[in-house]
């Protein structure tokens, strides 16, 4: 890797445009050549680009850690995320989708190659768009099927929507919550408790270029760089913030220049290329069980479709529309696989068809599924008495003096 | 036996709890080597080390969350707010994260956020506040809030030991003026139960915190004119002991609701209208709310004196409901 600061990268070269401005490492094969100005039109505020969208996509680079298996199986993954996805548009459009639908279109790579470079012991705090992360970390598509139509089978039981369920047992999945930012601090109390327990484990969060605007961020991640806990925050840059475009959401170039001001390594990398994402998510998530704490990701990437299916995203400039449609991140894969040598068409077919025939099942199973008994809308607002069991094994401390005893505290000086 | 200070009973409850789990860990800002602002923490680190004695950079959300976050694992955090006013920095995960956790996804949350609530010693608007109902308002959480020593180690015991997550809201005007003998055996008071701390006939005075004792003042002037008052001391705050407000109205059929904190969507709306629910035939005069004004806590003490509620207030109102 270049360390040399290349403020005029040579476009669309075959090699990591080197680092930031600021010295981060910058992973991309390319940097993306526009960006979205404020303009009036005929006594009408919008959006203008301003640069080029018509550049070539580069190749993918191979990955410095997945093998031809692993490739092929986080493939298969982006393909589950979108045709679920595509599944629950189909759904929403026949009314079976209570309130809002969320997609993650032009994502599935920031999504699935992240959460693939996690252990089984290992924490997901996903974000509302990360219904594919959720199924690289064990739950099936019908789980966001039936969250999405309010079904008593859903992991909830109906009290919560889309992406909102997790699992605390078996997946370590924290439900995500619609306040940006606030699990973040969620993650690093994950990593606490683990290491409490004898354990360094690695936490991936999610944030948006939108989300990582508000105070939680910033707290939460704070407490996990100073604690050394093994927190991955990856900011999913995805170029709007439900209407607002980043130029008017942050005033620095690349979010990974945070990672200077937290205190952790940060990376930049190309959110579309599934590889990129999987190595620096690899390497974090090491760090993390190396005990040597958090680490920052920013991933350079497009939101495809609206923030919700009420949106049909008119403000997004179409030439930008269309230069990411090129950079496809299941697409790019698909050439990036078959140019490795490592599948072919009928491969990729039989691929296609096992995960459509798939969907189909866990469709009819979502939609098989009741509606919740109302007498189930308030129980469970109290855990009951009883043991609570340690996730991680018996508590581990290596520092205490047994013999210290308990004596009267020293009267502090104030507000007596 | 030792007489024990409101403090030093927490802080016996607190260390005795971390020497019977493991799991229970304390986190917050300068509880370590400093041993937190008001020294409830005082040499814990010494005796369970600086892993289960964890200083938090300045954030009150992320020592909520993270706390949380741990409790995810098995573990029982206890994280302390240096005054219960900045729990207002961590509302947002108090309220949307740690109280739906078990209803939105079966994940139980025990885990305690306690700290020094209350005025009565010229803090100020942000040293000062009780801010307890915004929490009795949001369910999924448990509020306590002790008068007496005994009932803060039983209490901080009995949160620490609870599945949910417990706000522990300690008054910082009695942290060293109320004194008590504590039983040398271990004991935990139950949450959810209210303690009459005084029995009367004539009229309830039904209150919590810091006002118990202004109640008692009260309740000692008015037996001077005949009037035998009975305390009720609510002790938790959510839940709620609705048999014992039952059953201090059907005894005395007259009710003060008396509390330190402002008289607008204050615990005293609560409670009178669940005695209209539950016990309205019992009632043989109006139900009397004397609390704090409706404004911030202010700091001159002439100014938080007119402020709070006082004894005469309270003298005042029994009066009017025994001649009603």
């Amino acid at each position: 890797m270049s360390t040399k600061s290349l403020t005029a990268p040579e476009k669309n070269a075959a090699a990591p445009i080197g680092v930031s401005p600021h010295g981060i490492p910058d992973w991309r094969l390319e940097q993306i050549p526009f960006h979205i100005e404020s303009e009036w039109v005929n006594g009408e505020f919008g959006y203008k680009i301003v640069g080029e969208t018509d550049t070539p996509v580069p190749p993918l680079r191979p990955s410095k850690y997945l093998d031809k298996e692993k490739s092929i199986e986080i493939y298969r993954l982006m393909l589950v995320n979108r045709r679920m996805e595509e599944s629950l548009e189909r759904m929403y459009k026949q009314s079976k989708v209570i309130g809002g639908l969320y997609l993650s279109l032009g994502q599935e790579a920031c999504s699935v190659a992240s959460a693939f470079a996690l252990g089984k012991d290992d924490w997901l705090g996903p974000m509302i768009r990360n219904q594919g992360s959720m199924i690289v970390k064990g739950f099936q598509p019908r789980d966001t099927m039936m969250q999405y139509m309010g079904k008593a089978g859903s992991p909830t039981r109906g009290r919560e929507s889309g992406s909102h369920y997790g699992d605390h047992r078996v997946h370590n999945v924290i439900a995500p919550i619609s306040h940006l930012g606030d699990s973040i601090s969620v993650l690093a109390g994950c990593c606490l408790g683990a290491r409490l327990q004898g354990r360094n484990i690695a936490a991936l969060g999610y944030i948006g270029d939108g989300g990582q605007s508000t105070g939680p961020t910033y707290e939460g991640f704070n407490f996990a760089a100073v604690k050394k806990l093994g927190v991955i925050l990856l900011v999913e840059h995805n170029q709007w913030a439900y209407s607002t475009p980043v130029e008017m959401q942050f005033a620095c170039k690349d979010l990974a220049d945070r990672a200077l001001g937290y205190g952790v390594p940060g990376v930049i990398l190309d959110g579309t290329d599934a590889n990129q994402v999987y190595d620096a998510t690899y390497e974090a998530v090491q760090r993390a069980y190396a005990g040597e704490g958090a680490s920052f990701i920013e991933a350079k990437l497009m939101r495809m479709k609206g923030h919700a299916m009420h949106d049909p995203a008119n403000y997004v400039p179409a030439a930008v529309k269309e230069y990411w449609k090129r950079r496809d991140p299941i697409l790019r894969y698909e050439n990036y696989l078959k140019a490795q040598g490592w599948i072919n068409d009928d491969e990729l077919k039989a691929i296609s068809d096992g995960v459509n025939t798939w969907m189909d099942a866990e469709r009819d199973f979502a939609e098989a599924s009741p509606m919740p008994d109302p007498a189930d809308a308030a129980t469970d607002v109290y855990k009951e008495d009883g043991p609570i069991a340690l996730k991680y094994g018996p508590v581990v401390v290596h520092e205490a003096n047994q013999r210290a005893q308990l004596k009267e505290s020293s009267a502090p000086g104030h507000y007596k | 036996m030792a007489v024990v200070t409101y403090l030093e009973a927490i802080r016996q409850g607190l260390w005795e709890e971390m020497e019977r789990d493991p799991a229970v860990f304390v986190m917050g800002e300068d509880v370590g080597v400093y041993g937190g602002a008001f020294k409830v923490t005082e040499g814990f680190i010494n005796r369970f080390g600086p892993e289960r004695v964890v200083d938090t950079p300045i954030s009150e959300m992320a020592i909520a969350s993270a706390a949380y976050g741990a409790s995810l694992t098995g573990m029982r955090p206890v994280g302390e707010f240096q005054f219960m006013d900045f729990i207002t920095s961590a509302h947002s995960q108090i309220v949307q994260i740690l109280a739906k956790s078990n209803w939105r996804w079966g994940a139980p949350a025990p885990m305690v956020l306690r700290g020094p609530t209350g005025g009565g010693v010229s803090g100020g608007p942000f040293h000062s506040q009780n801010n307890e109902m915004a929490y009795v308002h949001t369910p999924g959480l448990k509020v306590i809030c002790p008068a007496t020593a005994r009932d803060a180690k039983g209490l901080i015991k009995s949160a620490v030991r609870d599945n949910n997550p417990v706000l522990f809201f300690e008054h910082k005007y009695l942290y060293r003026r109320i004194k008590e003998e504590l039983p040398e055996e271990e004991y935990t008071i139950p949450i959810g139960k209210a303690r009459v701390h005084r029995q009367g006939k004539h009229v309830s005075v039904i209150t919590y915190a810091a006002t118990v004792y202004v109640a008692q003042e009260a309740a000692e002037l008015l037996a001077k004119e005949g009037i035998e008052v009975e305390i009720l001391d609510l002790r938790t705050l959510l839940p709620l002991d609705r048999d014992a407000i039952r059953e201090t109205v059907e005894k005395t059929n007259r009710v003060i609701v008396l509390h330190e904190d402002t008289k607008t969507g204050g615990i005293a709306g609560e409670i009178a209208a669940i005695i209209n629910e539950e016990a309205f035939d019992f009632l043989d005069a109006p139900i009397v709310r004397v609390t704090s004004l409706d404004s911030a806590v202010p700091f001159s003490p002439p100014l938080e004196k007119a402020f709070m509620p006082q004894v005469e207030d309270v003298v005042r109102a029994a009066r009017r409901l025994v001649a009603y």
